[in-house]
């Protein structure tokens, strides 16, 4: 990779590499740090190192296979993703899916997205060094785990979609459980919305750092609760309703500081909603089928589909060329979008600050472990772990500066 | 905006760049541009107008025997997509970056760079984004005629 520190010995700048393994966190990412001091002057990225080639596997792969390979592109968000796909196809097919199906289909987007949330509250609080409410965040995460596996039978790749329909009914029982566990989270939800806005060493890390203006948000093109969180109202669920989005609506959450805890309480709000609409869904599930029989071969054609995953807009492109294999898929994912904020936000801020701005995005790869630090002062030279540099901002943040 | 006014402000706006303009479903909009060189025209109309932000590049090769690669702009906004689509030749594919109007494009023009091996002129930073760096020169994964042994034979 040619992952060098390097010392511009004329002007006493450094280039910090971070990344990009690390056999922890989630997926894996490669950053450099220019730093003059403690100050970010500039900041690169490199992805792929998880690149497995799936736009070009999906051309050899029938209609049906594909579905389950780009179950398989996310392990966070990979409903969103099968339904992205499913919504497409069904719209080449010229289907209707049954209401009930697509009422499934929203209700388990919408859990899909608490977990994925939570699971950021405890990633972007550990990092901040709040190890208390990642502890909290991710047990409560359990709860909705235990309704998808109760639901699909997985924790992840819950493979509910079909093409035409989904797998899964729900039953009065399950829909009580369901009811049961979401009181609990908003209960735990509305808590955490206090102790993020509250707590006065947990806003020290959050309170104006990475901010990002709404005009930045709308020229870098962030998505989802990135830009929500800077007051760009750009939701897909509203803005162009899908699938069953049509008859239950969800509120738009804004924000308007667009700093780290802006993106905290957008964040929390939003699983408030989710819990809320899972509720409107459970109470007037649409009766009737679950799937439509689907043909093998899909119409020539081309599609455009937009879905809002956790992360934000999910963009796929089909085309079809008349046989069992699709032409061409094209996907766009969140964190590509917001990746290119990220680099910006990072410029100007302290070093201390990266590990928590880069989480702040909730990025699909948080994970960068090697990071080579050298204090200029004293022309001291170590590696660090991203673990090392996490504690670093935490101590930074404690007062001491050595 | 109303998608009514969004897709007749961008028909008006990008109309008289492209060969012929396409609905293919009522809330998308395609204009084939008759000319690359247009393209930064009608991007920086439409970002001008608030037509949307670059969601996504596609490129698209429609098959070993054809001459041609075809780059899609995908313009979202709200409940509309406004697609801008060139052609370029295979033998010399180029394109002009959009990253002066849109410094969000970077990433997708890189992408589409090493998929397509399509050159991006202008592009200050055309690394390689997602393919490795010992990635074997003029070897394109997205085009239909890449045969995945030649990866085996460049170790």
């Amino acid at each position: 990779m040619g992952a060098k520190m390097q010392t511009n010995k004329t002007d006493g700048k450094f280039t910090v590499p971070i990344g990009p393994q690390h056999p922890a966190l989630k997926e894996p990412a490669f950053f450099s740090i220019n730093v003059d001091g403690e100050i970010v002057t500039n900041a690169y990225v490199r992805l792929g190192y998880a690149h497995r080639g799936i736009e070009k596997a999906a051309e050899d792969r029938n209609w049906v296979q594909t579905l389950y390979l780009l179950e398989r592109i996310c392990g966070i968000c990979s409903h969103i993703h099968s339904t992205a796909y499913c919504l497409g196809v069904e719209k080449l097919a010229g289907m209707e899916v049954p209401p009930r199906a697509q009422a499934i289909r929203v209700l388990v987007a919408e859990l899909e997205r608490i977990h994925s949330h939570l699971l950021w509250l405890g990633v972007a609080s550990h990092e901040a060094g709040f190890d208390t409410l990642f502890m909290y965040s991710w047990r409560d995460r359990e709860t909705v785990m235990d309704i998808l596996e109760g639901l699909t039978g997985n924790r992840v790749n819950y493979s509910a979609n079909l093409l035409g329909g989904v797998k899964y009914d729900i039953d009065s029982a399950q829909a009580d459980s369901i009811r049961q566990g979401l009181e609990f989270l908003q209960e735990r939800l509305n808590y955490y919305l206090g102790i993020v806005t509250s707590d006065a060493l947990f806003l020290k890390r959050t309170r104006g750092i990475g901010r990002m203006t709404r005009n930045q948000a709308e020229v870098l093109g962030a998505v989802g609760p990135t830009a929500r969180a800077s007051n760009v109202a750009r939701d897909i669920r509203i803005e162009a309703p899908y699938s069953a989005y049509e008859h239950f609506h969800v509120s738009i959450i804004l924000e308007t500081n667009g700093d780290l805890e802006a993106r905290f309480v957008v964040r929390i709000k939003e699983m408030l909603e989710s819990c809320r609409l899972i509720n409107e869904i459970l109470d007037s599930l649409p009766e009737g089928e679950l799937v439509m029989r689907m043909k093998r071969r899909i119409n020539p054609g081309e599609t455009v589909v937009r879905v809002e995953a956790p992360r934000g807009e999910l963009f796929y492109f089909i085309k079809s060329n008349g046989t069992d294999k699709p032409e061409r898929i094209k996907v766009r994912t969140p964190t590509i979008c917001n990746m290119s904020s990220v680099v910006k936000l990072a410029i100007g801020s302290q070093l201390a600050d990266v590990p928590v701005i880069l989480a702040g995005i909730d990025p699909c790869f948080s994970c960068n472990d090697r990071s080579v630090h050298i204090d200029h002062r004293s022309s001291k030279t170590c590696r660090w772990t991203w673990e090392e540099l996490r504690k670093y901002g935490i101590r930074y943040y404690n007062g001491d500066h050595s | 905006m109303d998608k009514k006014i969004a897709l007749t402000t961008a028909r008006l706006l990008v109309e008289d760049l492209s060969g012929k303009v396409e609905s293919p479903e009522t809330d998308r909009l395609d204009f084939y541009l008759s000319d690359p060189k247009n393209l930064i025209v009608a991007a920086a109309g439409l970002r001008v107008k608030h037509l949307g932000y670059l969601a996504a590049i596609t490129g698209y090769d429609p098959g070993s025997d054809q001459e041609i690669l075809e780059v899609l702009y995908h313009f979202c906004t709200g409940y509309a997509t406004i697609t801008l689509r060139v052609t370029i030749p295979k033998t010399s594919p180029k394109i002009q970056t959009l990253t002066e109007i849109i410094p969000g494009a970077e990433p997708f023009e890189r992408e589409l760079s090493e998929m397509y091996g399509v050159e991006v002129i202008g592009l200050r930073n055309p690394d390689h984004l997602y393919l490795p760096d010992d990635w074997p020169g003029g070897v394109y994964p997205l085009r239909k005629d890449f045969q995945a042994q030649i990866l085996e034979e460049s170790r």
